[in-house]
């Protein structure tokens, strides 16, 4: 998914793979505000742009 | 198998663009297995074709599906629905599924794929050819090597002057075919093969003859 992102424009930095146990709640928690905050440092998708235009037009 | 590598995303939607509702359909054995043309990969791409539709501002619905062989009528049954439903269809199979949904249906059938070649898995994500399908197979007299699909010349009595330490001259990293089967004959104590010259070989049943058909009277109905 990492090569396909950039093909359409994604920052393939808005995805990422982790291998966790069901056993490791804390991890996960860490991970998921981790990647949050990194989401919103990257801030919105070309995808979202493309959404937003669209919807301004139809309005 | 038949080795397909995937069209560049641009090529596809130059393609594809101008429909309203497009059906990407996976064909999912041979290129399955080279994890490019199966249903998985027909869903992968579908996605991308979406997120390039969105960022273009193209109005256009793009769906997907698959089926085990789109070479075979059999197979068609259970799509017939969507296939029929749908305005084009981008099919990921190899050339002769292509021309096989072409064959069938009176819509627009579009390639995903760039059709490669006849190989084996080297290893997982190494596809490398092995047949070109001539029609008058010789692996028996050369150790179950194949100089016609391996050989940059196609040569019958080799090694050409070009082969050096094992090595074709069109690239390093090619080996000589004909190095791989004086090795394998002599490893197999089949030398007295090598030395039995081989004529002047009959292509009349390679593409040059013509596109070819093979019918089994016993099997095919009237």
């Amino acid at each position: 998914m990492k090569n396909l992102l950039p093909k359409v424009g994604i920052n393939p930095e808005r995805i990422e793979m982790f291998n966790l146990s069901a056993a490791m709640g804390p991890r996960w928690a860490e991970i998921c505000t981790e990647f949050t905050e990194k989401i919103r440092v990257l801030g919105p998708s070309p995808i979202w742009f493309a959404l937003k235009a669209r919807k301004e037009k139809a309005a | 198998m038949i080795v397909g590598e995937q069209k560049p995303l641009e090529e596809i939607w130059e393609m594809i663009k101008i429909h309203k509702q497009v059906l990407v359909f996976g064909c999912n054995t041979c290129v399955a297995v080279c994890q490019q043309g199966g249903n998985k990969e027909a869903e992968v791409l579908a996605s991308m074709l979406r997120m390039k539709a969105t960022q273009e501002g193209v109005d256009i619905e793009i769906t997907n599906s698959g089926i085990e062989r789109q070479c075979e009528h059999e197979f068609f049954e259970k799509s017939e629905k969507e296939i029929q439903g749908s305005e084009a269809i981008l099919s990921t199979a190899c050339g002769i599924g292509v021309q096989f949904m072409a064959e069938k249906y009176a819509k627009p059938i579009y390639p995903g794929l760039n059709t490669t070649f006849l190989g084996a898995v080297e290893q997982f994500g190494v596809y490398t050819e092995r047949c070109q399908a001539c029609g008058n197979c010789v692996l028996g007299q050369t150790g179950g090597i194949c100089p016609i699909a391996r050989c940059a010349k196609r040569v019958m009595n080799g090694p050409c002057g070009g082969s050096t330490k094992g090595k074709c001259e069109i690239s390093k990293d090619v080996d000589c075919a004909w190095q791989l089967i004086v090795d394998r004959l002599k490893l197999l104590g089949r030398m007295d093969d090598y030395e039995t010259l081989t004529p002047i070989k009959d292509w009349s049943t390679d593409r040059a003859g013509g596109p070819r058909k093979l019918v089994r009277e016993d099997l095919a109905d009237e």
